[in-house]
């Protein structure tokens, strides 16, 4: 077991370190720099070269970079060119907003594809079944803006029990207003993942009701709904969280498009209007933490697999 | 077991949702006259705050005369009224100023403000090449101050823009001894004050009314700008009460507010020009028969129209609300026979042109453009692109053939005087003409240089002037004084107030 710690923490590195060099690279491969985004539609070429010589744009890339790794292996994420303010502040600002909403919006996700999907792989065959998949299969095909719109429009324009957009001034001070600005887009990303995660679930629910250990307990005298729901669940249980694992890099992808289309200050939002302004410090930094955190989820999700499944266990030692 | 207790869950679930939904939004019942908090909507947000740094117009509208004020400030209707100068006079040979400052004026800090400030202030633009605006105040030859009262600024040339560019970046009066941030704070002298942490970047920026203004006070306690770029939202922001004024509502959807008896629309006039630039270093478009087709191939009123009727045709150069303005539409009327005929006689018969277009303005622009070109024989290829890629393309390198961008900022004629602008159009007399609008003392002479230069490069093509932007403002009822006019580049808050 602590081998296999020990190589997936090198794995890990390793990604990170490769990962760190393709956006770095990457990045500097967008047309446009930050000094003629500052210098705007009124520039000479004096000022910009004034403004780039100010920003240090004209040293070379290897100094760049090495400056960037530096400071990232000292725990210092660098500060935006635009306003000189420290990435990792803003990240953590933003993040108390991404953070939440990403969370919310994958337990919706569960408590749609979860008994969903478990009724339609009971359900194999029956009208009830077909429909369930069918739903599903119909929903995870909308598109996350079409969603949130059609979201909009029924809870906010015509109920009014929801914000349209935005996100309070004042934060989670007043953690009610935060939690009903979040719902709407939560739902929208929940809704449309819950029916994509839907179709694994039942596959996975399929899957175990064919195993032995669930027709030995039907033959022991128990209904087969009453077999999988005792014994075969935990089996489901781990294919979702497999799932999980995936998903996420989908989910972070749904929290950018949807923090756009409700106007909410997170992570996805800032990385768009960075991107936009081609502070190339601070979008390095964001995107790293991101991959970070899918890379580090991928490695948890490897490393619960081992301790929930047994037969893994029994390979391991 | 499970089942029950599922059950249970989801329904738990199902009563938090209901609850949250339930909850009321915030009374705004106490929220008129002074002690109102007024929620703005607008699209762009600055990138910092940097006032002598940073371009564009999204840093003016909020903070330039509401939060930093200069010697004057520029009205909404292009004029230029006192501000921190209590008066000024003009000498006889348009080449001394001289400024009265009002009393009792103090910064945001405390520190009360002195000539000394606005001396500096000015030298610091004077002097310094990398700062904004900095080629704006090109005309003086010294600022100094002979009392604690009085600023004088001489100059080494007459010069009729001087006043508008005093009220401009340039002309921004700020504290000697300041040490604060200047990319995330604000100390100004304005009307609205710019506290800590009042500019949550990526979301809003508040500003307070600062009760130690020396002038008339604002009439609201606060104002909240939320910065909403996706126009979807914020309509939905205004139909639900989230906003109290929505400035650059997209015209395709403002049916949906036209609904709500509540919400008045207002129609406002802007200098934002839609341009479409022909760069003269593509050997086809060099030929002038060329670039007069293709203009005659645009018909505007279609554009107008397809952009939900939010906008005015522009013939030339110069903008209805800037000095120099002549009506040039009838110029180069929609005509595709004799611009089909014209290409003919160009030996232009099968002419692919490609448009590199920011990706932020209507596609249905581009879209209309294409077919109208296709009408005359002329394919359009679009090329939509991010702003950073376009000032990286167009504006630096000037590798384009046809660019369309809205140059929002007033007065900017003289950008057809510079043969080293993107626009790479080089007239000597149009630069002459230039030059003797500015230093003519007289403003009816510097207007009627203005438009005749103005004139001869509309006659020359160089590019199109598809049409001058409409600002169309959502205002809630109750709510009074929010400019309409220059929105997109000024919004002087000092007259906004909530009655009821």
């Amino acid at each position: 077991m602590t081998r296999f710690l020990l190589t997936r923490a090198l794995l890990l590195v390793l990604g990170l370190a490769v990962a760190s060099v393709l956006i770095f690279l990457a990045l500097r491969l967008l047309p446009g720099d930050v000094a003629q985004v500052i210098a705007g539609t009124d520039a000479t070429p004096e000022r910009l070269a004034a403004i780039r010589d100010s920003l240090g744009l004209e040293r070379p890339l290897p100094v760049q970079y090495g400056e960037w790794i530096g400071g990232l292996l000292r725990g210092d994420l660098g500060n935006s060119v635009v306003t000189g303010t420290p990435v990792a502040g803003e990240i953590w600002e933003k993040a108390q907003v991404t953070l939440p909403l990403a969370l919310l919006s994958m337990l919706i996700g569960l408590a749609i594809a979860g008994p969903l999907g478990v009724a339609a792989a009971l359900r194999r065959g029956r009208p009830a079944g077909f429909a369930l998949s069918g739903g599903a299969q119909a929903l995870a095909a909308v598109p996350v803006i079409w969603a949130g719109m059609l979201l909009v429009i029924v809870f906010s324009l015509w109920l009014g029990w929801l914000p349209a957009q935005g996100f309070p001034r004042a934060g989670w001070s007043d953690p009610g207003a935060a939690l009903r600005s979040l719902l709407l887009p939560a739902l929208t990303i929940g809704i449309v993942e819950g029916a994509a995660m839907l179709r694994f679930v039942r596959s996975a629910t399929l899957g175990v009701m064919g195993q032995d250990f669930v027709r030995t307990a039907a033959a022991a005298g128990r209904t087969r709904t009453g077999a999988l729901l005792s014994h075969g669940l935990p089996s489901v249980a781990l294919s979702i969280v497999s799932v999980l694992g995936i998903q996420v890099a989908g989910l972070l992808v749904g929290t950018v498009l949807v923090e756009n289309l409700f106007t909410l200050p997170g992570i996805g939002r800032m990385l768009v209007a960075d991107v936009g302004n081609r502070d190339l410090t601070k979008v390095q930094s964001e995107i790293l933490v991101l991959t970070a955190i899918v890379l580090i989820i991928g490695t948890l999700v490897d490393v619960v697999h081992r301790l929930l499944d047994p037969r893994q266990r029994e390979v391991a030692r | 077991m499970r089942t029950p207790r599922s059950r249970l869950l989801f329904a738990a679930g199902l009563a938090t949702v209901l609850a949250l939904s339930g909850c009321a939004a915030p009374s705004t019942s106490d929220n008129t006259g002074t002690n109102a908090s007024v929620n703005v909507g607008l699209i762009l947000e600055p990138t910092d705050l940097n006032i002598r740094k940073t371009s564009g117009v999204a840093l003016d509208q909020v903070l330039l005369d509401n939060v930093y004020e200069g010697l004057v400030r520029r009205e909404a209707d292009g004029s230029v009224v006192d501000a921190l100068a209590k008066s000024h006079e003009i000498s006889a040979d348009g080449l001394t100023y001289t400024f009265t400052l009002n009393d009792g004026v103090t910064f945001h800090s405390g520190a009360e403000l002195t000539a000394n400030d606005v001396v500096w202030s000015l030298n610091q633009v004077v002097t310094d090449a990398s700062i904004k605006d900095h080629a704006t105040l090109a005309s003086i030859r010294t600022v100094s101050s002979p009392d604690p009262k009085t600023v004088v600024i001489d100059l080494s040339s007459p010069d009729s823009n001087l006043l508008w560019n005093l009220g401009g970046r340039a002309g921004q009066i700020l504290e000697e001894k300041a040490t604060n941030d200047m990319a995330t704070s604000a100390n100004g002298t304005g009307p609205f004050e710019l506290k800590a942490g009042a500019w949550k970047q990526g979301d809003s920026l508040k500003l307070e009314r600062n009760d130690n203004y020396y002038g008339t006070k604002a009439k609201v306690r606060e104002v909240v700008f939320s910065y909403i770029p996706d126009p979807t939202a914020a309509i939905n922001a205004t139909l639900t009460g989230d906003l109290d004024v929505q400035t650059g509502v997209d015209a395709s959807l403002s049916p949906q507010l036209e609904r709500d008896k509540d919400i008045t629309l207002t129609k406002g006039r802007t200098t934002d020009k839609y341009t479409l630039v022909f760069n003269p270093k593509v050997p086809a478009l060099a030929d002038p028969k060329v670039r007069e087709a293709l203009r005659l191939g645009i018909d505007h009123k279609a554009i107008i129209d397809s952009i939900g009727g939010a906008g005015v045709p522009q013939g030339g150069p110069i903008p209805a609300l800037d000095p120099g303005y002549q009506d040039l539409t009838g110029l180069v009327p929609f005509d595709p026979e004799k611009a089909k005929a014209l290409l003919a006689e160009a030996g232009q018969s099968d002419l692919t042109l490609t448009l590199t277009v920011a990706n932020h303005y209507p596609t249905v622009i581009s879209n209309v453009l294409t077919s109208q070109f296709k009408n005359i024989g002329v394919t359009l290829k679009v090329n939509r692109v991010e702003f950073p890629t376009w000032l990286n393309d167009v504006y630096t390198n000037h590798d384009f053939d046809l660019s369309l961008v809205n140059h929002a900022e007033s007065r900017d004629f003289a950008n057809w005087t510079d043969p080293t602008y993107y626009f790479g159009y080089n007239n000597p007399k149009v630069q002459e003409l230039y030059k003797e609008s500015v230093a003519a003392t007289d403003p009816k002479v510097a207007d009627a240089k203005l438009a005749e230069a103005a004139k001869i490069v509309a006659q020359d093509n160089p590019a199109d002037w598809l049409f001058t932007g409409t600002a169309l403002t959502a205002v809630r009822k109750g709510v009074t004084g929010f400019p309409t006019d220059s929105t997109t580049s000024r919004l002087y808050l000092g007259n906004l107030a909530v009655s009821e």
